[in-house]
């Protein structure tokens, strides 16, 4: 027990900031219920699965900078394909998304790979392309999502109504994907190349394979994020949202370290409800929006230099 | 963190100050560091001011997309506005928070671009109306025949589709026009400088140049590369209705597309939270167009000319009937409570 909580403290310190945040939204909003944490959990999931995505691949010593333009595409691909279709129709149609995503993680990672080139300079480049794709299929907002899709995060649980469907959406997604692979020797090769690339091809890791896949689960959360967007707005937007940099800033939040080999997925999801926490307060508060940037910046460089503190000091003792 | 704390019971102190009567009015906006929106804002500040009955204003402005609207409108919602004001990252997208708002029994009046919800008020200028009336005031200064450079804005864009419909419509009516080159700038100053450049250069020939409101750098290109000057027409930026007035023989006219727009929005959400709601939800308003061949229009250009505007902004700061506030208060930009 001891060890465990040793080995976790960052991401408890991380639930219990957020378990006040949350008392603090109750302070400056009594009424706020069922209804408020359904709104912020909605308003999460796609930043959620966006950084559980990056995460993976950082954790693989990569970075993905094009995390928001497949989002983009998986989102007008989804809209446009189910605008009409039946519910079986979309079922197929959702899991092509899927597939559409790993696709194009895959093609991310081939390219660092055989290309030898930096990833933060594919990825870069593949932004583009990605955001071209997306335009392509969809050079305005438009196309449908199936309702039973926008009912999967929309709402609370049935009997559990406090309990948001999202919240419940986005552990499942993320426990069927990442738990096995966690477990798995996968799971290991993944924080070996990120850890230390060399030692890990040393003790026979295949490099390049791995992190092919760290890039590809990475495009399947992508996936997962921009079916979430079409979720929550019922149609697919061509042009990425602001999930990219906000998706690394929750990584970093959560504890990863952006070197690589190092750190879990609950600490940046936790990371993620944080932002969007102080994000909803400061609405609450009607502070001036200008300064509610500055604010939500602040407060992030605060947190991550309080943990930097805690983490040399922790090593000197 | 402790400095959190503080701010945050300082605020919680400010916000049990400003429990008095009035209205508590929400403002949901998704481009920042644009001019024509930074005058929306500062127009719905304003207006709040002007009107005495809000207490507070809850502003959500920040660079977004729908989804991220989504978030903010709920946000409003658990903040217990009476009203929204919202200017749609698109018209299907926010539907949902639209509905759950309107359901809570809050008022929501879309500006500057429709949203499909039935239940929400929409006040908008009126696109194809700006359209038809620059095209048509072009058309004739061509003297009904040649050809013609159609800027338009950005692709997929509602506001650009009902232009285009204006734009149409005035072109039916003028038969011997033709258009000599469709390009969409996407409301970018430096991608239409580059294709106005290119078509000066490629040698087509035409006659006139109708813009969607990137007017100013196309006046620059023709001045810096001495092509000879065409009728051009652009929106009430001031830069371009600086340009009607100075340039040497630049003939052009000013086509209105006020972001006051925003600060006609909160009038209007206020009158419906007064009992008073209109007959129709949709509330149209007509742009005015300010050309600089005739002394009446000439006037009328001098007089909508201020110096102590922001270069970037719409000179029609105001939207007759509409908004309450003076030139001093949207220079000012302070909201209730400021």
């Amino acid at each position: 027990m001891k060890r465990w909580i040793e080995a976790n403290t960052w991401t408890l310190g991380l639930a219990v900031l957020l378990a006040a945040l949350l008392l603090l939204t109750k302070l400056i909003q009594p009424d706020f219920g069922a209804s408020g944490l359904d709104s912020l959990a909605r308003a999460a999931l796609p930043f959620a699965l966006a950084t559980v995505g990056m995460a993976i691949v950082v954790i693989a010593g990569g970075i993905d900078l094009s995390i928001a333009a497949m989002m983009a595409v998986a989102s007008v691909t989804g809209a446009v394909l189910m605008d009409g279709a039946s519910d079986g129709q979309s079922v197929v149609i959702v899991i092509g998304v899927l597939l559409l995503g790993l696709a194009m993680g895959a093609i991310n990672g081939a390219l660092i790979v055989v290309s030898k080139v930096p990833d933060i300079v594919v990825t870069l480049a593949m932004l583009f392309v990605w955001q071209g794709v997306a335009l392509l299929i969809l050079n305005a907002p438009g196309g449908g999502a199936a309702a039973w899709l926008r009912a999967l995060s929309a709402g609370g649980v049935p009997g559990i109504d406090w309990l948001p469907r999202a919240v419940v959406f986005l552990a499942i997604v993320t426990a069927v994907i990442w738990i096995p692979i966690r477990r798995s020797k996968l799971g290991l090769r993944l924080y070996a190349i990120g850890s230390d690339p060399l030692a890990a091809f040393r003790s026979g890791v295949p490099v390049g394979q791995t992190r092919i896949i760290a890039y590809a689960l990475c495009g399947l959360f992508a996936a997962l994020g921009g079916l979430s967007v079409t979720m929550s707005t019922g149609i697919g937007e061509p042009i990425p949202g602001p999930y990219l940099l906000a998706s690394v800033a929750a990584v970093v939040l959560g504890g990863v370290v952006l070197g690589g080999g190092r750190g879990g997925l609950l600490g940046p999801i936790l990371a993620v409800f944080i932002l969007r926490t102080v994000r909803m307060d400061l609405t609450l508060l009607s502070v001036d929006p200008n300064v509610a940037a500055i604010i939500e910046g602040t407060i992030m460089v605060a947190v991550v230099m309080f943990g930097a503190v805690l983490a040399t000091r922790g090593r000197k003792t | 963190m402790k400095k959190l704390l503080l701010g945050t019971a300082m605020a919680l102190g400010l916000a049990g100050m400003a429990a008095a009567e009035g209205y508590k009015i929400g403002i949901s906006n998704t481009v920042q560091g644009n001019g024509w929106r930074e005058q929306m804002v500062c127009a719905m500040k304003a207006e709040a001011l002007a009107s005495g009955k809000v207490e507070s204003l809850n502003i959500a402005h920040r660079n977004t997309d729908a989804a991220g609207q989504l978030e903010d409108i709920r946000n409003l919602i658990q903040a217990g506005v009476n009203a929204i004001v919202v200017n749609p990252a698109n018209a299907d997208g926010i539907n949902a928070a639209v509905k759950e708002a309107t359901d809570a029994g809050i008022v929501v009046v879309a500006v500057d671009q429709a949203v499909t919800e039935p239940s929400a008020y929409i006040l908008s200028n009126n696109q194809e109306e700006y359209a038809y009336l620059g095209a048509k005031w072009l058309f004739e200064q061509m003297g009904g025949k040649g050809a013609v450079v159609y800027m338009r804005g950005a692709a997929g864009a509602g506001a650009d589709n009902d232009r285009d419909k204006g734009f149409k419509r005035a072109m039916a009516e003028f038969p011997e026009i033709t258009v000599a080159q469709e390009v969409f700038t996407g409301w970018q100053q430096d991608q239409g400088k580059q294709q106005i450049n290119d078509i000066i250069a490629a040698g087509v020939p035409f006659q006139g140049v109708w813009t969607s409101g990137i007017d100013n750098v196309i006046v620059d290109a023709f001045v810096e590369s001495g092509a000879p000057l065409v009728p051009i027409v652009g929106a009430d930026n001031a830069g371009f209705v600086g340009q009607l007035s100075s340039v040497e023989g630049l003939q052009g006219a000013a086509v209105t597309n006020p972001g006051s727009v925003g600060g006609a929005g909160v009038a209007l959400a206020i009158q419906i939270l007064d009992g008073k709601a209109p007959a129709e939800k949709t509330v149209l308003v007509n742009p005015e167009l300010w050309e600089n061949v005739t002394d009446e229009g000439k006037a009328k250009l001098a007089a909508a000319a201020n110096p102590n505007l922001s270069p970037e902004w719409p000179v029609s700061v105001s939207i007759p009937g509409w908004t309450n506030y003076t030139m001093d208060q949207i220079i000012a930009c302070k909201g209730p409570g400021e």
